[in-house]
């Protein structure tokens, strides 16, 4: 079973029974605004003209009172029930993306990182098609909701999706992530989404900078980064950003893998001055967006960035880089999860 | 009288469909019709990173497409939470059927 929907520029596609008018549409191959498919950011507001459609999330932060007055939705929590017509604001198409698709999988690898991240292995029916720096949404067993996780590996034709995830404390997911499941366990995961990937054609010097798990798609730009032989001659940096020494894992991350290691610039810091000192911490102290302008000040604007982590870093990072430096926005690569 | 700088034709902008341009020593900047008059304010959002130009007109208000916060574009004022901090706007000319501001930010 599966709905009619027709959007205001007269382009149709198919929606089928319980998926999101979002997820249906890039599906669909069709380019709907978004950046987080999960009710946070608000890219993703359409209008239903006719039909009806269930709300999956009511009070979603990513819908104003005044967009509720309106009649504004987001086409990330919208279950269409009949066919409808919708009023959205379609992207220009600048690049091909890849067609999310639902898929069973399979948990086959759980690795520590440090103590309260790690990666989790999962196998998956379809194929391991994404860019690198996507994510996907996964469905976990007795969860309400999807959750959206970064790939940290490249697509293969080994059916692989490798995540790194931090246990975050009271969060539901990551709790049954990382107190629960184990390996053998299945969940849904549709993707891949998300338009923070790697350019590969822009040859400029790369700065990826991440925060927690953030690090997940940037470890994955990395990689690509390193294989891209356009990108040759470009320096690639890593800045890592964590609260103690304990967090600071890039380094151990980076040595497992002698590519990255001879290549990536690797610049952490730790943003507890008082762990650090007594931890004898001799690295970096403070926020990585002050350690990036420590580093890079001068020729920030030559530079392409991706950015993922917690939200207060992301926004202090592009104030800062768009703001003060005048970095061209579409030189700053993020996906916006709140 | 100080130098002007063209920004667009006004036939390049109608209202609701307001515009983004970068002209050189210029933050991003966002140009808008209401009402039969032109008004120029930045373009990004005092708030958090977004692009105004990507959000909507309404009548005299630009809404923010992220969060729903928006500014009044004639004087800057944050009219809708959980923007706060004012947006800078530019003294419009019009010259030759083209929108002008002063060369020199003040």
């Amino acid at each position: 079973m599966s709905y009619k929907i027709t959007t205001n520029h007269g382009v149709g596609f198919d929606c089928a029974e319980g998926d999101t008018l979002l997820r249906a549409a890039l599906r669909a191959g069709i380019h709907f605004p978004y950046e987080c498919n999960s009710g946070g950011c608000g890219s993703c507001k359409i209008e239903v003209m006719s039909g009806s459609v269930t709300n999956l999330w009511d009070g979603a932060p990513g819908l104003s009172t005044r967009d509720v007055l309106k009649g504004r939705q987001l086409a990330c929590q919208c279950v269409p029930t009949t066919d409808c017509d919708i009023k959205v604001r379609l992207k220009s198409a600048d690049s091909q993306e890849i067609a999310p698709v639902r898929s069973i999988a399979r948990l086959y690898k759980i690795e520590r990182i440090t103590d309260d991240m790690a990666k989790f292995c999962f196998k998956t029916e379809a194929d391991a098609k994404f860019k690198a720096g996507q994510f996907a949404l996964l469905d976990l067993p007795g969860i309400e909701g999807s959750r959206g996780y970064s790939m940290s590996n490249l697509a293969n034709d080994a059916h692989e999706w490798h995540f790194i995830i931090k246990n975050i404390p009271n969060g539901k997911a990551s709790t049954l992530l990382f107190d629960h499941a184990s390996v053998g366990d299945k969940v849904i995961l549709d993707g891949p989404y998300g338009l923070a990937y790697l350019k590969p054609n822009i040859t400029r010097d790369i700065v990826c900078v991440a925060g927690g798990s953030g690090l997940s798609p940037e470890m994955a730009i990395l990689k690509a980064a390193v294989e891209e032989t356009g990108l040759d001659h470009r320096k690639i940096y890593l800045f890592y950003g964590g609260r103690t020494p304990d967090d600071i894992c890039t380094p151990d991350l980076l040595s497992a893998d002698n590519d990255l290691f001879e290549r990536i610039i690797s610049f952490n810091a730790v943003s507890d001055a008082d762990i650090a000192k007594k931890e004898l911490w001799t690295g970096d102290v403070g926020f990585v967006h002050e350690l990036l302008e420590k580093k890079l000040a001068n020729t920030l604007t030559e530079h392409e960035f991706y950015i993922c982590g917690p939200p207060p870093m992301t926004d202090a990072l592009t104030r800062m880089l768009a703001m003060e430096y005048k970095v061209p926005l579409e030189q700053i690569h993020y996906d916006r999860f709140y | 009288m100080s130098d002007l700088i063209i920004l667009c034709a006004t036939g390049d902008v109608k209202e609701e469909t307001p515009i983004s341009v970068s002209p050189e020593n210029f933050p991003m900047l966002a140009v808008y019709e209401y009402d039969g008059e032109y008004f120029v304010t930045d373009n990004l959002c005092t708030h958090g990173m977004a692009v105004l130009t990507d959000g909507y007109q309404d009548g005299s208000d630009i809404e923010c497409p992220f969060h729903g916060g928006a500014f009044c574009i004639k004087t800057g004022e944050a009219t809708a939470a959980p923007c706060v901090t004012p947006i800078k706007t530019y003294p419009v000319s019009l010259v030759n059927g083209n929108i002008c501001i002063p060369a020199a930010a003040s």
